[in-house]
């Protein structure tokens, strides 16, 4: 909430008069102003004895408003947007990728829904290992349930050849250090991270970033839900949000973790429900296949892939 | 007196304002399932469904038909050559989504006409098309009031790059700050007369804002809205009736169900809403080719009609 005095600095017009002016009439902040009637608001100026300049002031309000807001793109900019920056990252996962056609997309919040066991943090520990070592950038692990693993990301590392080799101990060592893994136990140190996280991107200290996997996002939001307040709901979403942000306007790829709770007449059913469906551009349903190791994976939901298609992977 | 007089004199046939009308305003009928009735600017539709039903699909098509021209080269492609305005609120609508499906709409009626051509002007007409569907997102109301109210602007810029108005407004979805705006911080401290930031406020500026835009700019606004989520009461309803349904699967699958459609948004926003269209899931049995079908249900003005479709591997809607 961004209070008018602020504004002085940049919009000389907006001064201690025209700010009286607004008081007057409740307007405080920014957002008071928003949700102001301006035709109103200007048919009260025009009754003002200095009515020019509360007009001006009004308009320098706009004006400040409209260099504000997000631009209008057409259809071929988005396009340009979505060539130049938004690429798919590769998870390893051979299957996986032939299923997403290339893998998971920067620009997308990708969620992997599924039963404990069913390959979850497996996905996104492999995911991890081989986007920090395909291309540049840092990958971002934001880990809620301790499940983080070093030693399984230098086993995927290593699979082809002998562990002892002194190349694989090279891409070991480079691989490690650009994934970057927070503990984080509560909704509020996640908002705290995410907020810094965009910070950082947006005054560019330190270097890009590719992928933000959080696992599980689900354990630490379900907590805080339920109890008929609306701030749990709240919270949710507005983390969610922020996940979109980051990954649209920073072109990150988001990966989350949502697991199973028990529901009605014993059906699992997703931890974080109904109106966690509007956030994720991608939804993964994961589901154990066999006692192998083996898991299955179905699309659920995706922007221009057609729901249902289904898979079977090994997360090796 | 003489422009008085001028002022008073018919300058204009029932037959010249007719033709007028249509074209200024045309009523246009939307591609399925929003065909059962024409439209026409100045109409709010909102298309309620929970997630999935394509809702952001159907207004994907509907988008595609007014940016396509009626004629293009000889070929049909029945559009209205005008600029569609898409306030994304979800956040999460990919480019891709839409160039894929005009691609695939262009060479549809390529297809049909028998007239293959190169692909460069089949480009051409791409990019023209894509240059009129104009897109922004906001990250929470208040980005949203600001896009509003400063929209007037756009639309006229618009207008002169265009050489004509913009016909479409979509916002996808309208409810989708639902639940952070129920918890905005109130402070109703300090002076009387300071209006309290609410769900209720915003919605109020939000409705103020589309109606002052439609007296300049006539439009059509297209509104998705997710339903199924809203308070504890109403969750309990639903699961109340889908434990119910198993006995009633057997009498009737895709008739009106005994569940009402409850809404969430604020009263000011449900009385501005002039066609209300319910996009609802069928019930397993009938399952088409593997992919889950949905039907429609118009509300707002009640009709008898219900369309059945599905989407199918291509993301196509079709209709059962």
């Amino acid at each position: 909430m961004s209070p008018l005095e602020v504004l002085e600095r940049d919009y000389p017009l907006i001064d201690s008069s025209f700010r009286m002016f607004c008081a007057s009439h409740g307007i405080f902040t920014v957002q008071d102003f928003l949700v102001h009637d301006l035709y109103e608001l200007e048919a009260f100026a025009e009754r003002d004895y200095a009515q020019d300049k509360l007009k001006q002031g009004i308009a320098q309000m706009v004006s400040k408003i409209e260099s504000q807001r997000r631009p209008w793109l057409n259809g071929l900019e988005l396009l340009e947007d979505s060539q130049i920056n938004k690429g798919t990252l590769s998870t390893g996962c051979e299957r996986i990728d032939v299923l997403l056609q290339g893998g998971l997309r920067e620009g997308h919040v990708t969620e992997l829904v599924g039963p404990s066991s069913s390959g979850k943090t497996q996905i996104c520990l492999k995911a991890a290992s081989n986007v920090s070592r395909k291309y540049s950038g840092t990958v971002m692990y934001f880990d809620t349930g301790n499940s983080f693993s070093a030693k399984r990301i230098a086993q995927f590392l290593s699979q082809p050849s002998d562990p002892a080799d002194i190349e694989v101990n090279k891409t070991v060592q480079r691989v490690m250090s650009s994934i970057v893994c927070h503990s984080i136990f509560d909704i509020f140190t996640l908002l705290d991270m995410l907020h810094q996280l965009m910070n950082n991107l947006k005054s560019q200290i330190g270097c890009q970033v590719r992928m933000l996997i959080i696992d599980s996002l689900s354990s630490l939001i379900a907590p805080i839900l339920g109890g008929g307040g609306a701030h749990g709901h709240s919270l949710m979403l507005t983390a969610g949000f922020l996940l979109k942000e980051l990954a649209h306007e920073h072109n990150l790829s988001v990966v989350v973790t949502n697991h199973m709770v028990a529901g009605e007449a014993g059906i699992s059913k997703p931890a974080l429900g109904e109106s966690w469906k509007s956030i994720p551009h991608v939804r993964l349903l994961l589901s154990r296949y066999n006692a192998i190791n083996g898991s299955c994976i179905s699309i659920l939901k995706h922007p221009y892939l057609a729901a249902g298609k289904t898979t079977e992977f090994m997360v090796r | 007196m003489t422009t008085a007089l001028s002022w008073i004199k018919a300058d204009e046939t029932a037959k010249e304002a007719l033709v007028r009308i249509l074209t200024e305003r045309p009523l246009v009928v939307l591609p399925p399932p929003l065909h059962r009735l024409p439209l026409r600017v100045g109409n709010i539709v909102e298309l309620v469904g929970p997630s999935p039903s394509a809702k952001t699909l159907i207004l994907i098509q509907a988008a595609i038909n007014c940016i396509l021209p009626k004629e293009w080269k000889g070929v049909q492609y029945g559009g209205l050559e005008r600029a569609v305005f898409f306030v994304d609120l979800d956040c999460r609508l990919d480019v891709l989504s839409v160039s894929r499906a005009l691609e695939r709409r262009i060479i549809e009626a390529n297809g049909s006409s028998m007239k293959r051509n190169g692909n460069e002007y089949e480009k051409e007409l791409f990019e023209a098309c894509m240059r009129r569907f104009l897109y922004t997102r906001c990250y929470n109301s208040f980005e949203f009031l600001a896009t509003l109210k400063t929209l007037h602007y756009q639309l006229q810029k618009d207008k002169k790059n265009q050489g004509s108005a913009a016909y479409m407004l979509i916002i996808d979805s309208i409810g989708a700050f639902y639940w952070m705006d129920r918890a905005l911080p109130s402070s109703s401290t300090g002076s009387n007369n300071r209006k309290i930031l609410s769900l209720q406020t915003v919605a109020e500026s939000i409705v103020r804002e589309i109606q002052r835009l439609l007296l300049v700019h006539p439009m059509l606004v297209l509104a998705a809205k997710s339903a199924a989520f809203g308070d504890k009461q109403s969750a309990t309803e639903v699961i109340r009736h889908s434990g119910k349904r198993t006995d009633e699967k057997s009498s009737d699958s895709r008739g009106p169900r005994s569940l009402p459609h409850r809404d969430y948004m604020p009263s000011v926003w449900q009385s501005f809403v002039s066609h209300r269209v319910l996009l609802r899931a069928s019930d397993g049995e009938n399952k088409h080719q593997n992919h889950p079908t949905f039907f429609t249900e118009w509300l707002s003005p009640p009709l008898n009609f219900s369309d059945s479709y599905t989407i199918n591997d291509d993301g196509l809607l079709v209709i059962l």
